[in-house]
């Protein structure tokens, strides 16, 4: 069942499809995706982005009437995103299917809909009706929910620029000594296969990284090495000078955050209360309260539910809070925007800035343009292992 | 979220393309349960012992099993296997026979050669079967043996896909297992605690539940159902079955 072709193959089966039918069939649902020639691929060694290509595959090959879909460019990379919208555009063009999207990504969703529905925190509706209907009537509406609009594309919502000036009741001090050094990194999970090919990356305090590249370019793995989770090939690895492997579990948690991808794969508490204290120290606890609270978590309301009932965007936000509320020196994060209206994505913004003026590093791997733009100066971009621009990000012109 | 993403990786291809990854599953299954049994009709050393080298033997050379895997799966489980004999030759109830014939006494502890002779037929037979089982778990690929069971031993495919989310469930509760360490490091946790335990089973919970909202997304249910993949009986199948069996009676006359 591992290969690709079996997976797409799978739900054919089931409707009791002929094999020569789903011959056909299975190479075309993963042409549809962008994954052509991909049958006999095996998914565990795909990355996200892909996997998450497959799993569309699988769901459009039987050409279903209606197609449910919940965020399902959330992990994919911009391009990988498109060419999802473009085969519903083409499934909504042909009237194939009844679409139901549930998306943030306003600006490639709203074009296709004929219809939508705006739901408030509650879950009641704004607001529902054709696209330039709602936008005439309800504009204003969504904005102060949070909704993103169709036309706000990379331009930053208004924002206060980072402060860069040193909390003066941090005891941190902005130092000289690079947060990461990464030299020469080579790395692959099996012989032959590297992942990262020869990786060099210093970040300074103070300095906004957003590592940017398609799925399977390898960020996820870069932020793993960087956190001494994963043992490099070859070359080194330095956080704060030191080895991350050889940190000493309390000391690497004071210089490192993380933010992992699938933010389930962090969990430990069994109440949201009790994932937010584990392990903090009596004086961290009031800054993760208020840090949950900005990020719209707030204690009263979530305290005692159970991580794994919060929705994807709430456990985003929840493990953004566990990730940054020891203020750590490197703030290591994987996709951190996934599921997030404006709001959330503001609010992370703000937290971000405020904890990189006091002297941490941000280390962010992204498919969110938007939050390259709104919130890291240094962009990277990985390719197939190897870093293919490293480069500030262009100042917003006047706005 | 793919269902083969949910269930148990194949062989690597070295594997599903040698010659007892070719083989149907369903005769390995059945040369290893035939051995078993015919090895109960003896109680020699020597059959369970022959049978042990011949299964790692053919492991390595028509399996295509890297040695170092090979010994990786296998040495915690013979070990396992000489432990079990130990114990029964130290506790044996014939050391206490007065009429056994004694081979070694130390101190208060008196080892008897029919508890000697005990012992090596259990750790032969121990050996024998961990031998058949690893060559057989690192021959099979766990699609194939699910798709000959449903195909060919009409297998119901609930109780099949039930059986390939099981088969991984050691496997998987390993990776589970580093992600929590990886976890409560990062967050500067002592990696050891009890309660990893809550939550490994956590995961195993939402593990199962995810698999089963993917497969049931996809259609999958009581009602009739086609494969992709087909499986067929060849000639190597039965070339493997006739000289496995023949090998079992070989040993077994011999050993007479």
């Amino acid at each position: 069942m591992e290969r690709v072709g079996d997976d797409v193959a799978f739900g054919l089966e089931n409707l009791a499809w002929t094999r020569q039918a789903m011959r056909e069939r299975v190479p075309e649902a993963l042409a549809g995706v962008g994954l052509r020639g991909f049958e006999d691929r095996r998914s565990t060694r795909l990355s996200g982005g892909e996997q998450q290509r497959v799993a569309i595959a699988g769901v459009l090959a039987p050409g279903p009437g209606l197609l449910v879909l919940d965020e399902p460019t959330a992990h994919l990379d911009p391009a990988g995103a498109q060419a999802v919208f473009r085969i519903l555009r083409a499934i909504r063009e042909r009237a194939a299917a009844t679409i139901v999207l549930v998306e943030h990504r306003a600006r490639l969703a709203w074009p296709l809909a004929s219809l939508v529905l705006a739901l408030d925190d509650e879950g009641r509706p704004i607001d529902v009706g054709a696209p330039k209907d709602v936008l005439a009537r309800s504009a204003r509406k969504l904005e102060a929910a949070g909704i993103w609009l169709p036309d706000e594309g990379t331009t930053p919502p208004a924002q206060p620029p980072p402060v860069a000036a040193i909390d003066p009741l941090s005891t941190r001090v902005l130092g000289s000594e690079p947060v990461l050094t990464v030299s020469e990194l080579r790395f692959g999970f099996i012989p032959g296969a590297p992942v990262l090919r020869s990786l060099d990356l210093t970040l300074e305090p103070g300095e906004r990284v957003g590592v940017v590249g398609r799925n399977g370019s390898g960020k996820t793995t870069l932020l793993r090495l960087a956190l001494g989770l994963l043992t490099p090939t070859a070359g080194t690895v330095r956080l704060a000078g030191r080895d991350p492997r050889q940190l000493h579990g309390v000391q690497l948690a004071r210089l490192a955050g993380f933010v992992p991808q699938e933010p389930e794969l962090g969990f430990l508490g069994e109440s949201v209360r009790q994932e937010i204290e584990l392990g903090l120290a009596p004086e961290q606890v009031s800054y993760a309260y208020a840090l949950a609270e900005r990020l719209r978590l707030p204690l009263g309301e979530f305290g005692d539910r159970s991580p794994y009932r919060l929705s994807g965007g709430e456990q985003r936000r929840l493990s953004l809070v566990t990730g940054l509320s020891r203020r750590p020196l490197l703030l290591a994060l994987d996709e951190p925007t996934f599921g997030q209206d404006r709001r959330g994505h503001e609010a992370l913004v703000q937290a971000l800035a405020e904890l990189v003026g006091e002297g941490s590093a941000m280390l962010a791997a992204t498919h969110d343009e938007r939050f390259v733009h709104d919130a890291t100066d240094r962009r990277v971009e990985l390719d197939d292992g190897w870093v293919l621009a490293d480069e500030p990000v262009e100042a917003e012109s006047a706005s | 979220m793919t269902v083969a993403s949910l269930l148990v990786p194949d062989l690597d291809v070295t594997q599903r393309e040698s010659v007892l990854g070719r083989t149907n599953p369903l005769v390995k299954l059945g040369i290893s349960l035939a051995w078993l049994v015919g090895l109960g009709l003896t109680l020699d050393v020597r059959p369970p012992l022959i049978l042990a080298v011949v299964a790692i033997v053919a492991g390595l050379q028509f399996g295509e099993i890297a040695p170092a895997t090979m010994a990786r799966r296998l040495g915690p489980l013979l070990l396992a296997a000489m432990t079990v004999a130990l114990t029964n030759l130290l506790f044996s109830t014939h050391n206490a026979d007065p009429a056994a014939q004694e081979v070694l006494r130390i101190g208060p502890l008196r080892i008897t050669e029919e508890a000697l002779v005990a012992a090596a037929g259990l750790a032969a037979r121990v050996a024998a079967i961990v031998s058949v089982g690893t060559v057989f778990v690192l021959t099979t690929d766990a699609t194939r043996l699910m798709d000959a069971l449903v195909q060919q031993a009409r297998v119901s495919p609930r109780f099949a896909y039930g059986l390939l989310a099981a088969y991984q469930a050691v496997p998987r509760l390993a990776d589970d297992l580093a992600a929590l360490r990886g976890a409560r490091r990062l967050r500067g946790l002592r990696e050891l605690h009890p309660s990893l335990l809550v939550g490994l089973l956590i995961r195993a919970i939402r593990h199962a539940d995810q698999l089963s909202i993917a497969m049931d997304a996809r259609g999958f249910g009581p009602g009739p159902r086609t494969t992709y993949r087909p499986i067929a009986w060849s000639r190597l199948d039965l070339v493997v079955g006739l000289s496995a069996l023949a090998l079992l009676i070989a040993t077994l006359v011999v050993s007479r």
